[in-house]
């Protein structure tokens, strides 16, 4: 008998630290390798440290000095751009291939579905290595392409400032779309068919079921989804680092270029901090009003 | 909406013969079919066009028009990349660095959501906001700090930097607490504390097994995401004996001028692991990743 209730006393007392364990390793490194670095980079962007001896106080300059640089503003410009087309075309035409795929009755439609998310098992660098060779301004496939249909093909699609963002945006395009797709597919799956028959008996033609069933059935998908490209378009790196350089001059420099180039190339730490702390404070603001507003993340 | 629901089910006609939605007409079928099929060749060609490059000798990759598949192709890429680039060290340092991060990962994780999905305590909502919030801190943000801290801790070791600081991704807790929220019930559970287990022991033996299907998916995703990673092995590995892949790649493309022969044979070489994993277990990853999204 006391056994029993022994043992059911260490049950429930297990029960209730047990949770706690189990998410204890997130909060350990969320604390360790987040909390403290956005905390010291706070400190260190109130500096000036080139990462030796003790760094010297020298409170907003950074700050200011940021404000002036024409280089952190294009490379603002630039990453919002990115960004801003994420959201108003990546997302739009992914939902689109995603109804496309979702037609009733459509064969093969996994096979579409895993060719136009393939580009998400390849490393961002391995993507923009085939780009930069297939934008290649004098020996690319796309200007042979243009040359053999429209007998053009001397486009600078990497050395003109123009056009060299449009490439950055349709490697960011192309990486993404299918990956957003495979989420809108599961969202409108997901949709009970009842409400479309439904809708379709009460005379609602496609257009209309579209915009008043299947929409705002999507919104914690579509959601979710904005969430995660507005972080991850943000902090594109890869694509300008690699297929231009941020060039030509800055057209395509992106803020984490921007943060890389202040930090580890020209060694001002606090100045290259100063500049993340920027980003986060954009990025974070956006980030969790677009998570309140649409209450990603909680189950009803 | 739910009115319209009700009409429905209340209406004779429609338990009488069930409303279909029609098949598309023909010519907007054809249509689709040939967008779907155009839009496969965007993301095959540029692929196909990496092989292709891949057994180019340099002076037919550096010829225009480019010929579409090499008249001589060789394998010569492959070979000077493998005897000039320690390529099998890249490879194995980001497998090594990958498999080890995956299992870390899987474990954190699952363990973590677990831990959200079926217990009731104090703050849960507060620290699950937290966790679900740090997904949004740019890693921009972090770099600098980060970089100093782990190298004064004396932790930049790439053995280390590469993987403990990221081994539990709030991305992956949030997909293992929908995935375990949805598909472990509690009578399950309850069961097991009635024969006895503890409360860990009931997560490894009874819920961990159920989670089969989505740990394939987060074991993909946090795959790639090691094995594909640049900027943080750029900032942290100095040493080129420590070289991961993509710093492999980014090192010798940045060389001597634009090296894209060796580097388009890299890339295949790189890639293909990959792939592989993917084609194996790619119902399992779009499953598991979309799972969480679209329940909200």
């Amino acid at each position: 008998m006391t056994t029993a209730v022994a043992a059911t006393k260490l049950r429930s007392d297990q029960h209730r630290w047990a949770p706690y364990a189990f998410i204890s390793p997130f909060f350990l490194l969320f604390a360790t390798f987040m909390l403290v670095p956005v905390g010291a980079g706070i400190y260190l962007s109130l500096t000036d440290w080139a990462g030796l001896g003790e760094p010297d106080f020298i409170g907003l300059a950074n700050y200011s000095r940021l404000l002036g640089d024409a280089s952190f503003g294009a490379a603002l410009g630039n990453t919002a751009f990115y960004t801003l087309f994420a959201i108003a075309v990546v997302l739009p035409v992914s939902l689109l291939i995603a109804v496309g795929l979702d037609a009733r009755g459509l064969k093969l439609r996994d096979f579409f579905r895993l060719v136009y998310f393939m580009p998400v098992v390849l490393a961002p660098i391995i993507i923009a290595l085939i780009f930069g060779l297939i934008f290649d301004g004098q020996y690319g496939l796309l200007n042979a392409v243009l040359e053999a249909l429209f007998g053009f093909g001397g486009v600078s699609w990497l050395t003109d400032p123009m056009w060299a963002r449009v490439v950055v945006v349709v490697l960011v395009l192309w990486r993404w779309t299918g990956y957003l797709t495979i989420f809108f597919l599961a969202g409108l799956q997901a949709i009970p068919r009842e409400l479309h028959e439904a809708a379709e008996l009460d005379g609602a033609g496609v257009v209309r079921r579209f915009f008043s069933v299947t929409l705002p059935q999507l919104r914690p998908v579509t959601a979710f989804v904005a969430v995660t490209m507005l972080v991850n378009t943000a902090q594109i790196f890869e694509e300008p680092f690699l297929l231009t350089q941020g060039g030509p001059g800055e057209a395509t420099l992106s803020v984490s270029m921007f943060v890389y180039r202040a930090g580890f190339q020209r060694q001002e730490l606090g100045y290259a901090a100063a500049a993340g702390v920027v980003m986060f404070v954009i990025v974070f603001v956006l980030g969790r009003i677009g998570t309140r507003a649409f209450g990603v993340g909680r189950t009803r | 909406m739910s009115t319209t629901l009700i009409t429905v089910e209340a209406s004779p006609a429609a338990a009488v013969a069930p409303v279909r939605r029609r098949r598309a007409p023909r010519p907007a079928r054809v249509a689709l079919y040939a967008a779907l099929v155009a839009l496969a060749l965007v993301y095959v060609v540029p692929l196909l066009w990496a092989l292709s490059s891949s057994f180019k000798d340099r002076s037919d990759i550096f010829a225009f028009p480019p010929a579409l598949w090499p008249d001589s192709a060789t394998l010569g890429n492959y070979t000077t990349l493998l005897a000039t680039q320690p390529f099998w060290s890249w490879m194995l340092m980001s497998t090594v660095i990958a498999v080890v991060s995956t299992a870390a990962t899987v474990f954190f994780c699952s363990l973590a959501g677990f831990g959200f999905a079926k217990y009731e305590f104090r703050g849960k909502n507060l620290l699950f906001d937290v966790m679900f919030s740090s997904m949004a801190i740019p890693f921009a943000v972090i770099v600098v700090p980060l970089f100093i801290l782990v190298a004064k801790l004396g932790l930049a070791n790439p053995f280390f930097a590469l993987v403990v600081p990221w081994v539990a991704p709030a991305f992956g807790i949030f997909m293992m607490r929908q995935y375990t929220e949805q598909s472990v019930p509690d009578e399950i559970l309850d069961a097991a504390r009635i024969d006895g287990c503890s409360e860990f022991r009931a997560f490894l033996t009874v819920v961990f097994p159920l989670l089969r299907p989505a740990v394939g998916a987060l074991a993909v995703w946090s795959f790639l995401n090691s094995y594909n990673n640049l900027l943080w092995p750029l900032v942290i590995v100095a040493e080129p004996e420590f070289y991961t892949v993509p710093l492999g790649l980014q090192a010798l493309f940045g060389a001597e001028g634009r090296q894209y022969d060796l580097v388009m044979a890299g890339s295949v070489l790189a890639a293909v692991p990959a792939l592989i994993v993917f084609f194996v277990l790619r119902k399992q990853l779009v499953n598991g990743l979309t799972a969480g999204a679209v329940k909200g």
